[in-house]
């Protein structure tokens, strides 16, 4: 809101400059600018409905500078003639509309404003318009109380009903656009048509003009929700709509009625009809509201003196009533929608005596932190290990769209999706990682970045029974290119090196490498793709998918579930006694047959040589020969030459005997 | 005899000084000193020599024998470090060229300074608590204290999935869902993703918050001050002033925004700081009484505060990043700064 400091000076007394005064505002809660020739530019937070207007930083500046406000003074004189014979209102809904006020002015002579109340306005950043609406609007904008003025000749009957509207009922507001009511919106008719909006907008069929000869000023306290939810409804906000669903003055409905009506006649060379219509429901009176100044201090940590307190109650308006233990505060009606409770009244004390005069202390946290997160923590280590495991950790947004399927299959029927999307390219919640992690390889590589060794651990959803949609938490890697940081070391990343990434994380969490499965998945190559079963997939990008996202190189992609991973962690990890007898090693090279795993090879030999295996695995491999080193141990006592040949032969023979393997000698 | 034993010395010995390679040298060891040698062949047939001269003969041809094994020794040190000279001159390499191994990896620098603010309060004893990113609008609204069709719910651009359910708009939730379940005290931070319907160089539809609240008895507004105070000091560096202002959150009363000092003028105004010489980093205040109530607590016993901040605008800050973008991009030659 532009508040010009002149303007200011009009309402109340102070000392201080601009870069005073905006300080001083701002450290008070009314986050304040200076803008050019003396203007401030304030920041109402939506609470401070006393705050939207020039006479509510007036009052804001009185309190902290202690100066007093200056009377308002303003002449009203009145004509012979009764309001009731120049205008009849009915009020149907006195929810939505607690107060209705009028006055009729007459022989008024509409044109442009007189240089001073233009200028004014001007500064304040309003458009004049012409004697009756500038008036309205500088009202509107000294004392926060929105007026409407209607042309009565246009009014059928002179007759003004407040109501609300009829279904499907159709309006046009002055701004040219039509809308379409329902019966929540408060409209202001006349027997035969809508005139306006209820407190946010006017229509054209009874406005102001150069024609008009008498001016009906309405001026009224609509319900604050209501004006809200019409003004979000239609998508129309106005100066009016923002005062109204803050809640306005109850007072200042008759105070701006009057000073309208006056000023109107001044500067439209009118009569003011004598007498004023007011209907309501019942008249609002200021609310007691109970302080405990000893609660004051208990909340703030603060030793602040009652006597302060009461100053700066005093200085706000408020009026303390009983001085005692429990004081009782009386809220002032412009203060009605904020303050109504002790601890809104603490804030204030604490607001205007200062925050920063209250002392810093530490709380007490000894009780703290006995739950901890570990699954919090168990994602950082997983962080760690992709980290060091020569990837670089992404973010990507949760929300995807159909552009980011075009190259992997459709967008997910099941998917949850955003209503009112920013864009549909930000409108489906991701249902798994990989969409994100290629939109980066692409982008990456569209800047000549041809080797991508990326991960990203976030959630993904999925529509469930339940309200609320099912979120899982998930590790998701791409790698493409070399991963050497020489271009000197020739070598690329191949389905090993992503299996060795996923091993490598297994390991760090101390979960043994699970059974891996060939699997069929339309995002990975048949033949390099692997599952672990209810854990994740991993393999090569399907080369379709690598060649309609112009990937230079062969790229390779895993997607873990890391609520299922962390399952499978031990509770309690306990050590394993070092071995104290040697260990023996012997030997297998073997031609395999083409189908046969190397899984199936490991499990056999760990089957049949029961625990006195320690170990085996694969140490050299030419196309169908492959060369297995067993490991032998006996815990117990040193292997004999003779035991360990024995195993070693019933290896061999259940090798070829159940896997057909033939040995090589 | 004594003539054999001196010229078998002698030319042994010519033969060891001329040896060129360790596999010559050890031909003249077998040569000379082998099982079949002359002088092995002596020493053998010794029994053969009359007993006067035995001894004589017998002191010749040792004193031969250890005299050839010096030389063979010396000889060996000295061919030994001629290969090794070689050896050495040939492993020579450019100590200039690149190192070997994998490209290194990285942490993102929002999950950095998201990691860096948490630890600092995990290290005065808070603990983390996670909720849904999507959300109900009773947990993300009227549990806070914002009732539907208050203006106060405009300070939040929110992303629907349907009437009722949301994408969170703020880490707040996780308050009343950890104070529906749990008893005081308590002293927790939730860390996490939230949404909101906004996208410019400073806004993006998914941004990080942390949250932080603690609720004891007798927790006052001065604990608050502190606690913040501390954790902005940590954060951005010890000298720095930290400022309290008035403000608004419908969940907190009193509320503050709580500023430090500009980290590129420190305070003097720069374009940073849009001449305020003050940075806003969070939003605070005292738990309303209205959210207590909402989830079962005696507000005139329980006091607490919350506290809320942007993560990536801290990053933003922290590394000088004028484009919130570049988080959400994720170009590699960005990432690898971190």
């Amino acid at each position: 809101m532009k508040v010009p400091i002149d303007w200011l000076r009009e309402l109340v007394s102070f000392r201080a400059g601009a870069d005073q005064l905006a300080e001083m505002l701002s450290m008070g809660g009314l986050e304040t600018q200076v803008l050019p020739e003396e203007v401030l530019e304030v920041d109402i937070l939506p609470n401070r409905a006393d705050a939207w207007s020039v006479r509510g930083i007036a009052r804001e500046i009185s309190a902290l500078t202690r100066f007093k406000m200056k009377p308002v003074k303003f002449k009203l004189k009145e004509s012979a003639e009764k309001v009731s014979t120049a205008v009849k209102i009915e009020v149907r809904d006195k929810d939505l509309c607690p107060r209705y006020m009028a006055r009729v002015i007459q022989n008024v002579k509409v044109g442009e404003s007189t240089e001073w109340l233009k200028k004014k306005l001007e500064k304040a950043g309003i458009r004049s318009v012409n004697n009756i609406v500038d008036v309205t609007n500088c009202l509107l904008h000294e004392i926060g109380q929105p007026m409407h003025a209607f042309d009565a000749s246009l009014i059928k009957d002179q007759f003004i009903i407040v109501r609300r509207a009829n279904p499907e009922e159709k309006v046009v507001t002055l701004d040219g656009r039509e809308h379409v009511l329902d019966s929540d919106v408060l409209v202001i008719a006349d027997p035969e048509k809508v005139i306006a909006v209820a407190g946010v907008m006017g229509c054209a069929n009874t406005e102001v003009s150069s024609m008009t000869k008498t001016v009906i000023l309405e001026s009224a306290y609509f319900n604050p929700v209501s004006i809200h939810r019409t003004s979000k409804t239609l998508k129309l906000r106005s100066e009016s709509s923002i005062r109204f669903e803050h809640g306005v003055d109850w007072n200042a409905v008759e105070e701006a009625l009057d000073r309208g009506a006056a000023l109107i006649a001044e500067l439209g060379r009118g009569e003011v009809v004598r007498g004023k219509v007011d209907v309501f429901a019942k008249q609002r009176k200021p609310k007691m509201v109970e302080l405990r100044p000893d609660r004051v201090n208990q909340i703030l940590g603060a030793e602040i003196p009652v006597g302060d307190m009461i100053s700066v109650l005093t200085r706000l308006g408020f009026e303390v009533a009983r001085k005692s233990k429990v004081m009782k505060v009386e809220i002032p009606l412009f203060r009605a929608m904020d303050i109504e409770r002790e601890i809104d009244l603490i804030e204030e004390i604490a607001r205007i005596w200062g925050f920063n005069r209250i002392e810093t202390t530490m709380p007490n946290t000894a009780f703290a932190g006995k739950e901890v997160d570990k699954e919090d923590v168990l994602r950082n280590r997983v962080r760690e290990i992709m980290v060091g495991c020569g990837l670089i950790e992404i973010q990507s947004y949760s929300m995807l769209g159909p552009r980011d399927f075009e190259n992997v299959g459709n967008p997910p029927e099941n998917a949850v999706k955003i209503a009112n999307p920013l864009t549909v390219e930000e409108s489906i919640m991701r249902t798994n990682v990989l969409p994100g992690l290629l939109k980066v390889a692409v982008h990456n590589q569209n800047r000549q970045i041809e080797d991508v060794f990326i991960f990203e651990i976030g959630r993904v959803f999925s529509p469930s029974k339940e309200k609320l949609p099912e979120e899982k938490w998930v590790l998701g890697g791409f790698l493409t290119g070399s991963p050497f940081m020489s271009a000197l070391d020739k070598g690329e990343v191949d389905y090993f090196y992503v299996k060795g990434v996923l091993e490598n994380l297994f390991n760090g969490l101390g979960i043994d490498f699970p059974k891996v499965m060939e699997t069929e998945n339309f995002l990975l190559q048949p033949g390099k793709a692997a599952v672990i079963e209810g854990i994740g997939i991993f393999g090569a990008l399907h080369p379709d998918i690598q060649r309609s996202c112009e990937l230079a190189k062969p790229a390779f992609f895993f997607e873990v579930d890391l609520d299922a991973l962390f399952k499978l962690i031990a509770e309690e990890k306990r050590y394993k006694p070092l071995p104290r007898f040697p260990s023996v090693s012997r030997d297998i090279s073997m031609f395999v047959p083409s189908d046969l795993e190397n899984q199936t090879i490991i499990e056999l030999i760990k089957k049949t040589g029961t625990t006195l295996v320690e170990d085996v695995f694969p140490f050299d491999k030419y196309k169908d020969s492959v060369a297995y080193r067993v490991i032998y141990r006996n815990p117990e006592r040193t292997l004999t030459e003779e035991e360990v040949n024995k195993k070693h032969q019933e290896i061999i023979q259940a090798l070829i005997s159940k896997l057909n393997v033939r040995i090589r000698m | 005899m004594e003539d054999k034993i001196s010229r078998i010395k002698e030319e042994a010995l010519k033969v060891i000084k001329e040896a060129k390679t360790l596999a010559s040298l050890d031909e003249a060891r077998v040569r000379y000193l082998g099982k079949k040698s002359e002088l092995l062949e002596m020493l053998k047939s010794l029994g053969e020599i009359s007993s006067e001269e035995r001894p004589k003969v017998g002191a010749s041809v040792n004193e031969a024998k250890l005299a050839i094994e010096q030389a063979l020794r010396d000889r060996k040190v000295i061919l030994l470090q001629a290969d090794q000279k070689k050896k050495i001159a040939a492993e020579k390499v450019d100590v200039t060229l690149p190192g070997k191994g994998i490209k290194r990896g990285s942490f993102h620098p929002l999950t950095q300074v998201m990691e860096e603010a948490k630890g600092i309060f995990l290290r005065m004893g808070f603990e983390v608590a996670e909720g849904p990113e999507v959300e109900t609008d009773y947990y993300n609204f009227d549990g806070l204290n914002i009732p539907p069709h208050h203006p106060s719910r405009d300070m939040w651009s929110t992303l629907f999935i349907t009437n009722d359910v949301l994408l969170r708009t703020h880490t707040s939730p996780v308050q009343i869902r950890v104070m529906e379940k749990r008893k005081p005290p308590l002293a927790i931070i939730a860390p996490g993703r939230v949404y909101r319907r906004d996208s410019d160089a400073t806004h993006s539809p998914v941004f990080h918050q942390l949250e932080g609240f603690l609720v004891n008895e007798r927790v006052t507004f001065g604990d608050l001050k502190g606690t913040l105070t501390e954790f902005l000091r940590q954060m951005f560096g010890n000298e720095k002033n930290v400022r309290f202002r008035p403000s608004f959150f419908p969940f907190t009363e009193p509320s503050a925004e709580v500023d430090v000092e500009c980290v590129i003028c420190s305070g003097k105004g720069c374009h940073l700081c849009k001449e305020t010489g003050w940075l806003e980093i969070l939003g605070s205040g005292m738990i309303d009484p209205n959210v207590f109530k909402a989830v079962g607590y005696d507000p005139e016993k329980f006091t607490g505060y919350a506290f809320g901040m942007g993560i990536d605008r801290i990053a933003m800050l922290k590394y000088g990043i004028d484009n919130i973008r570049l988080f959400y991009e994720n170009d590699l030659r960005f990432l690898e700064q971190f």
